[in-house]
């Protein structure tokens, strides 16, 4: 609860490395943002690059540096304000190859916490990007208890990318139990909204492991070029169609009220749900399914 | 199911900075959280120059964990370089190390030209017990600091490789006695550990006609690796020998592998043997009429002394294994039908029963339901002192922990050490008379 009793939404976006996930939750703090609330983009990630499109493309100093430096991290020092008052926190970690990178998470994400500064900063939201796959205990700690409340997953329509989607949903299943935070739905990056196969192959997916899309972003050069100038493309392009998309996601998640425990699949049923999309992909570029086709 | 961990018998790998401890001018160097050196640092005869509460150590803490912890393994080094005088420093990680994935082969490979030598072993204490450690840090001596090339040999020096120093209390003791067996039998005797061994000792291991590892089990990795790099041939001698049944085998055994003349073997067995039961024989109203052993035992220790206490027991005293004897020190797998072999040869054609088990628990409760008519004497560790009371069974502390006795240098190795042992057992016996 913050200061004046509201609730402070905590959210955590996973999804497979280089998926779009700083991407996506950077325009999301940004729409939310000129929706007016007061929002905190949390950087679980090493390579502390989460929040650069909100800071005109610039680095900031990460909670695990200071504290390597310091031996100890006042809150405040860790925070900097980006684009529209947004607060941008990064935890950062070790270099590659070196260390423990998870634990790293866990220090920089219990630190922030223990200091109430989410409460003193009277937050409505706090975002947290993590890492690629939930490779080890460390990554899960948002998705655990008293963390974020919600988990949205940045996905493709590719295969590797949904993969990584449902072992988070094995995590989120694994600690719903407990507490942990559960899945509010699946944001499907780089997938067309126009009717086609891969907008098809996310929505199966969704369905299976009884969870939801909550929007469908295109692949758009605007991203590109917003990003070049070290901008969200809220913040660049804010008349252009692609910041109609973030701003509906964020409406959209801005209204989410209750998520849920999804059903992950297991190997095997993964692996034949994938070689029934191969053979019904195959149909549609040997032209068997020319209505499908005719969007390709 | 997950078990509490009750009454310890053993305890993890990195311990086996005692195994370097032993070795005198070698130091260990820890690279693990605060506070393992001293948790580790339970036995007594462990202190003096560089004890286990003053050993060089890294104390990683979340900083290191996060960032990876090889720059302050690399200062620790530097400064115990600086301030310690070795001749030998082993670096040995611990758990949290190993986890994050410290590379310790690098940090120590950056001290190549220290002008002192530094080698490492990953110990972290998931990975195994202090048991493995100890064949870990032998492993690593003889591949990182001994030199490749094979030095002349000595056609007479046989390495001596025991089981872990410190773990096994009388260390001290059996390797005097085992040393002084080998010279009489015209051998030179080479040990690393103890009282006036050390790294020379090492230094000359190459020179080495052959290796003899006394233990059922552990070591035995090491001794192979010898064997690959300098195609020293060793003996695998499973039973630590106590008292004259096992000690004139044994020694036959190391004649006929070292092919030392067999009749001046069997002169210093013949003479040794003489003397034994010469005691045996003043002493021998005390064992056959002091009727207040049910001359029945159970042995709950390690591979070592439960086989080696068997034997004893059985081949020298003639006592009943009746019950089941227990093997505590987590024997993998792959050597216990070798272990278990040794309790199915005994003298007359007995056969004792033996179970592994690492659970003071069910041991204690096996002993109470295996039925005996009276108490067996319980030969075991400081955890089965007071249920030894209990059931009103002498008792004698052969293994780790061994808080309620101290051992210095007496052994029970060998024709003396078997006269020492029955001193033990039936000065035991004697104290319960009520005078
Ligand atoms: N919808 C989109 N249209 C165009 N480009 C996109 C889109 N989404 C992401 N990208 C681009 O893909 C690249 C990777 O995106 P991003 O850095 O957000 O991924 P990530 O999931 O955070 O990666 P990492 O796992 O490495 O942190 C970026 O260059 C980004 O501009
Ligand atoms: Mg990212």
């Amino acid at each position: 609860m913050a200061k004046n009793g509201k609730a402070i939404k905590q959210i955590a976006i996973y999804g497979k490395g280089g998926i779009g996930k700083s991407t996506t939750t950077s325009n999301l703090s940004a729409a939310l943002a000129d929706l007016g609330y007061k929002v905190m983009q949390f950087g679980c990630d090493p390579k502390a690059d989460s929040t650069n499109t909100l800071r005109d493309g610039s680095y900031i100093p990460t909670v695990l540096e200071l504290l390597r430096d310091r031996g100890s991290v006042n809150a405040h020092d860790a925070i900097f304000v980006g684009y529209n008052g947004i607060y941008c926190v990064e935890a950062g970690g070790p270099a590659p190859g070196v260390g423990c990178a998870g634990r790293g998470i866990i220090t920089a994400v219990q630190l922030l916490k223990e200091q109430d500064i989410f409460e003193e900063l009277d937050l409505d939201y706090v975002i947290y990007d993590v890492l690629g796959d939930v490779v080890c205990g460390g990554f899960a700690v948002p998705i655990r208890e008293g963390i974020a409340q919600h988990v949205f997953t940045v996905s493709s329509s590719d295969f590797m990318a949904i993969y990584a989607a449902n072992n988070l949903f094995k995590g989120i299943q694994k600690y719903s139990n407990s507490g942990g935070a559960l899945l509010g739905g699946i944001i499907a990056n780089s997938v067309s909204p126009e009717s086609n196969y891969q907008r098809s192959i996310i929505d199966d997916f969704a369905a299976r492991t009884s969870t939801q899309i909550m929007q469908y972003i295109p692949r758009s050069v605007t991203v590109t070029q917003s990003e070049l100038s070290g901008k969200t493309t809220i913040e660049a392009a804010p008349d252009s169609a692609q910041a109609k998309v973030y701003r509906e996601l964020a409406r959209r998640i801005d209204e989410h009220v209750d998520s849920k425990t999804p059903t992950p699949l297991e190997p095997s049923q993964l692996r034949d749900w994938a070689a029934e999309w191969s053979d019904q992909i195959l149909a549609i570029e040997t032209g068997e399914v020319r209505t499908e086709a005719a969007n390709i | 199911m997950a078990q509490i961990l009750d009454q310890p018998r053993y305890k993890c790998a990195l311990a086996a900075m005692q195994t370097v401890h032993a070795i005198p001018r070698a130091i260990p160097i820890l690279h693990a959280g605060p506070g393992c050196g001293t948790k580790l640092n339970d036995n007594t005869g462990i202190s003096g120059y560089y004890s286990p509460n003053i050993f060089p150590s890294t104390n990683i803490g979340e900083k290191e964990v996060v960032f990876g912890g090889e720059g302050k393994l690399r200062t620790t080094i530097e400064n115990a370089l600086k301030i310690i005088d070795a001749d030998l420093f082993v670096v040995l990680t611990g758990c949290t190390a190993e986890i994050i994935g410290d590379d310790a082969e690098e940090i120590v490979h950056e001290f190549a030209d220290a002008g002192k030598r530094v080698i490492y072993v990953n110990t972290p204490g998931f990975k195994g017990s202090n048991y493995q450690g100890h064949d870990w840090v032998l492993t690593a001596l003889f591949e990182q600091y001994l030199p490749r090339e094979r030095v002349p040999v000595n056609a007479k020096q046989v390495n001596i490789f025991p089981g872990p120093p410190v773990q096994d209390p009388f260390w001290h003791g059996n390797l005097k006695e085992l040393e002084s067996l080998f010279r009489e039998i015209g051998l030179e005797p080479n040990i690393i550990f103890g009282y006036g061994n050390g790294v020379s000792a090492v230094d000359r291991i190459p020179a080495g006609a052959f290796n003899i590892l006394v233990s059922p089990w552990v070591g035995l990795d090491s001794v192979k690796v010898l064997e690959k790099k300098y195609g020293t041939p060793y003996l695998h001698y499973p039973v630590l020998p106590i008292g004259a049944t096992e000690t004139s085998k044994f020694l036959r055994a190391v004649g006929k592998f070292t092919k030392v003349d067999e009749l001046h073997v069997e002169r210093v067995i013949a003479e040794h043997e003489k003397e034994y039961y010469y005691f045996i024989e003043r002493y021998s109203d005390t064992f056959l009429e002091l009727r207040i052993l049910s001359k029945r035992f159970v042995v709950i220790s390690d591979a070592q002394y439960a086989i080696a206490a068997t034997k004893f027991l059985v081949n020298d005293l003639g006592w009943n294994p009746g019950g089941t004897q227990f093997v505590t020190d987590n024997t993998p797998e792959e050597y216990r039908e070798s272990v278990r072999s040794e309790f199915e040869k005994l003298n007359y054609g007995i056969k004792a029963s033996m179970e592994f088990s690492t659970n003071g628990f069910e041991i204690q409760k096996k002993i109470r339901e295996s039925g005996f008519t009276a108490p067996p004497m319980i030969f075991g560790s400081s955890w089965d002192k007071s249920f030894a009371k209990e059931i009103y069974a002498p008792f004698l502390n052969i293994s780790y922990p061994t808080y309620d006795r101290l051992i210095i240098n007496s052994g029970v190795v060998g024709y003396a050490g078997g006269l020492k042992f029955l001193e033990d057992i039936y000065t035991t016996a004697v104290q319960s008379l009520i005078l």
